[in-house]
């Protein structure tokens, strides 16, 4: 049934939030700082890639000694080097300058160190020596060798791919544990960023003396359930603001970032998973919501009502200290109380369902209780902040409230 | 102010509220019997009945902590009675049930970092209006009372009595059939006290109900037709302004004069100051025994008056021995 003015209540709080010059820049903040992170990578990224071409078509020249006798000679020219004929005298000249630099292979290049001495050419381009002393060896090893996949074998440059079977059904590894998590990343997105806001939506009709005025035009229940729908439209919102950026450094960018090339048709979506996440989801946020409202409704300030939403994000993020527990061994205790216990509940369970480690029975029960548990604390929220918001400037005890609503 | 200011504007969209079920004009508007409330164990009102008849301005009176605004409390449905009936138009009062409501609580405010005239709109599409309607309105509303370009101001940013016109906006929008004023000239300047008796007033004129709360007890003579004096959680007196005076007694003699005014077993001196006084009536005689006991005991009157005691006589008189310091009303709860 729809409810009395709920559809004036979430436009007024949506169009009202979206108008405000603050909620803007807050929210777009983080997208432009990501911006500017993304186009700073990108532009030193194709610095170093010119800087590299350009040293890679400077040939570096230097002597070089070997002791191991597996140096292709012709591969060391072309690389530019020259043998050297005394190594104390090589070492000299690199030290005077005479010379770039001066590689000295060992006898046992696999248990003994190669030895590289250069002109110091600062701390980043140093390495270049280093690397190709290591080039020049791994290519006469190539060479000595005389199969391109025997070597490739050898460095192990392969691919394996696993298939693992749950209920005889291919599991999705961690391409299947993507798709449920993301509801995991919308709660905390939705609780970090928005519970403050929740708090201080309803604490704004107590502090403004408005609450009586409210209360004769329309219901409590539709003003609260009004307040949290829009809280959510507004998450949704800045969720697409965030990621934004991130899609579109992803699509144009993707090399400039090293970004992994993820193949999205990879990615496995259990039906059952989706549904059981999308379900803690919402339970969660309505238990978290109905209890930021009933604290709201109790205090007098947003001041006092901001320790209340402190302990709140505690406890979101108590059950990730158990996160290494939860993939090794999510039946132990601790993981099994942070399963069950309610506020650690949404997160815990959220992270065992995308993991596949949450049973049917598990879900079914942390569910109903989410959803049962949610209901008594929106119903609760929603009597203290009939009778606790227009005691205004006071703190409401819970006696209070039920004595007012007992009559 | 003109009447037009508080009459229905041509711009409301009369088919968007929701119409108050038709009810004979002889039932009361408000309705309440044996109304009682307890905060656990205390017990704020015993036993509380009156009506309130249609068209009619009502005085709710009593001290601090009598539980005045807890009955509009329960009244409105903020607080749930613990016993007896309270109804409006017939039942009990809930917001969606469309009925006209216009309520200036005691403890006011607006959303303080909205526009004016989004916070107008929104009551006002909460009152019924359509969103056309219920800016039409603000704009109207705003003009004549000298707010025009102020619409689009946040209300923080406005004065106390610019916010107080605001207030007033938005209790009488969508043209209320019944007006509950708690303590409404409560922190109101003189301009907008003169422009709250406009619009009861005004409202009279077009039919409303008004039901005020108040210690102002000019207002209450100058704007009531009835009146309940609530005492202890009882009804003290309930009737016409001229009933309950009648009630509380003899008539009174106001007295303009220079000497020493005596003792006597005809009256009592309730009010002594240096050339002004009055004086009650104890026993049946006739005003101009009273006017003669005073010449002959010397005291030279230069102006004497018989009439029924003020409201403020009663209302001293009723609440005298309780302390009505203080303002919150639910403090005593």
């Amino acid at each position: 049934m729809a409810r009395h003015n709920l559809g004036t209540v979430i436009s007024f709080e949506v169009t009202r939030t979206f108008k405000k010059k603050q909620f803007w820049l807050t929210t777009l903040l983080v997208p432009v700082i990501l911006g500017i992170v993304i186009a700073l990578i990108v532009i030193s990224n194709t610095t170093t890639e010119s800087k590299v071409d350009s040293q890679k078509d400077a040939t570096l020249r230097f002597t070089y000694s070997d002791a191991s006798g597996r140096i292709d000679p012709t591969l060391a020219a072309a690389f530019g080097g020259t043998v050297a004929a005394d190594e104390a005298q090589a070492v000299a000249d690199v030290k005077s300058g005479k010379s770039a630099a001066y590689f000295a292979y060992p006898a046992k290049p696999t248990k003994q160190a190669t030895m590289v001495y250069g002109a110091d050419l600062g701390i980043f381009d140093n390495g270049k020596y280093s690397s190709v002393a290591t080039k020049l060896m791994v290519a006469s090893a190539q060479a000595e060798i005389g199969d391109q996949t025997l070597t490739g074998l050898a460095r192990g440059s392969f691919q394996v791919d696993a298939i693992t079977y749950k209920d005889g059904a291919v599991s999705g590894g961690f391409l299947g544990a993507v798709a449920p998590l993301l509801f995991l990343l919308i709660f905390y997105v939705v609780i970090v960023m928005l519970g403050n806001q929740m708090l201080t939506s309803t604490l704004e009709e107590k502090e403004n003396r408005v609450t009586e005025m409210i209360l004769t035009t329309l219901n409590p229940t539709t003003l609260i359930t009004g307040k949290i729908i829009s809280l959510f439209i507004i998450g949704i919102v800045q969720m697409v603001v965030f990621i934004l950026p991130v899609l579109v450094g992803y699509l144009f960018f993707r090399t400039s970032l090293s970004l992994p090339d993820v193949d999205l048709s990879q990615l496995i979506v259990n039906p059952g998973q989706m549904v059981v996440g999308a379900l803690l989801l919402i339970g969660g946020f309505t238990l978290f919501m109905g209890t930021l409202v009933a604290a709201g409704a109790i205090m007098p300030t947003a001041k006092e009502a901001s320790q209340v939403f402190g302990i709140m994000m505690a406890l979101v993020f108590v059950p990730l200290y158990a996160a290494s527990l939860v993939v090794s061994d999510p039946h132990a205790l601790i993981v099994q109380l942070f399963t069950f216990f309610p506020y650690s509940a949404p997160v815990t369970a959220m992270l065992r369902n995308g993991l596949g480690s949450l049973s049917p029975v598990e879900s079914g029960i942390v569910i109903a209780e989410l959803f049962i548990l949610g209901g008594i604390v929106l119903r609760l929220a929603v009597q203290l902040f009939r009778y606790g918001s227009v005691e205004y400037s006071k703190k409401v005890s819970l006696r209070t409230v039920f004595a007012r609503s007992r009559g | 102010m003109t009447s037009s200011l508080l009459t229905p504007s041509d711009t409301l969209d009369r088919q968007a509220r929701p119409a108050a079920a038709a009810r004979p004009d002889s039932e009361p508007l408000v309705h309440i019997s044996n109304f009682r409330m307890d905060f656990g164990r205390t017990t704020v009102i015993r036993d509380l009945s009156f009506d309130i008849n249609r068209g009619e301005t009502f005085g709710f009176l009593g001290s601090n902590g009598s539980g005045k605004t807890t009955t509009i409390r329960a009244l409105l449905g903020i607080y749930q009675a613990t016993a007896g009936v309270l109804h409006i138009n017939g039942r009990p009062f809930a917001p969606e049930d469309g009925a006209r409501l216009g309520y200036l609580p005691e403890e006011r405010g607006l959303y303080k970092k909205e526009s004016v005239i989004d916070v107008m709109t929104y009551f006002g599409r909460l009152k019924g209006l359509s969103k056309a309607a219920a800016v039409a309105w603000s704009h109207e509303y705003l003009e004549r009372v000298a707010l025009g370009d102020k619409a689009k101001v946040r209300l923080d940013k406005l004065s106390g009595g610019q916010q107080q016109k605001v207030q007033l906006g938005v209790t009488i929008m969508n043209d209320p059939e019944l007006l509950i004023l708690d303590e409404p000239t409560k922190g109101f300047d003189p301009v907008n006290r003169k422009l709250l008796m406009d619009i009861i007033e005004d409202q009279k004129r077009a039919g409303a109900t008004v039901l005020m709360v108040t210690h102002q007890m000019e207002e209450v003579e100058r704007l009531c037709d009835r009146v309940v004096l609530l005492k202890n959680g009882e009804v003290e007196a309930y009737g016409t302004v001229e009933a309950v005076q009648d009630q509380y007694g003899g008539t009174v003699v106001r007295l303009q004069y220079s000497g020493e005014i005596p003792a006597s077993r005809h009256y009592t001196v309730t009010r002594r100051e240096s050339t002004y006084a009055e004086l009650t009536v104890t026993a049946p005689v006739d005003e101009a025994l009273i006017l003669r006991e005073l010449m002959d005991a010397g005291v030279i009157v230069r102006g004497f008056t018989a009439g029924r005691p003020s409201l403020d006589d009663i209302f001293v008189a009723v609440y005298g021995d309780q302390n009505t310091a203080g303002t919150d009303e639910t403090a005593g709860e």
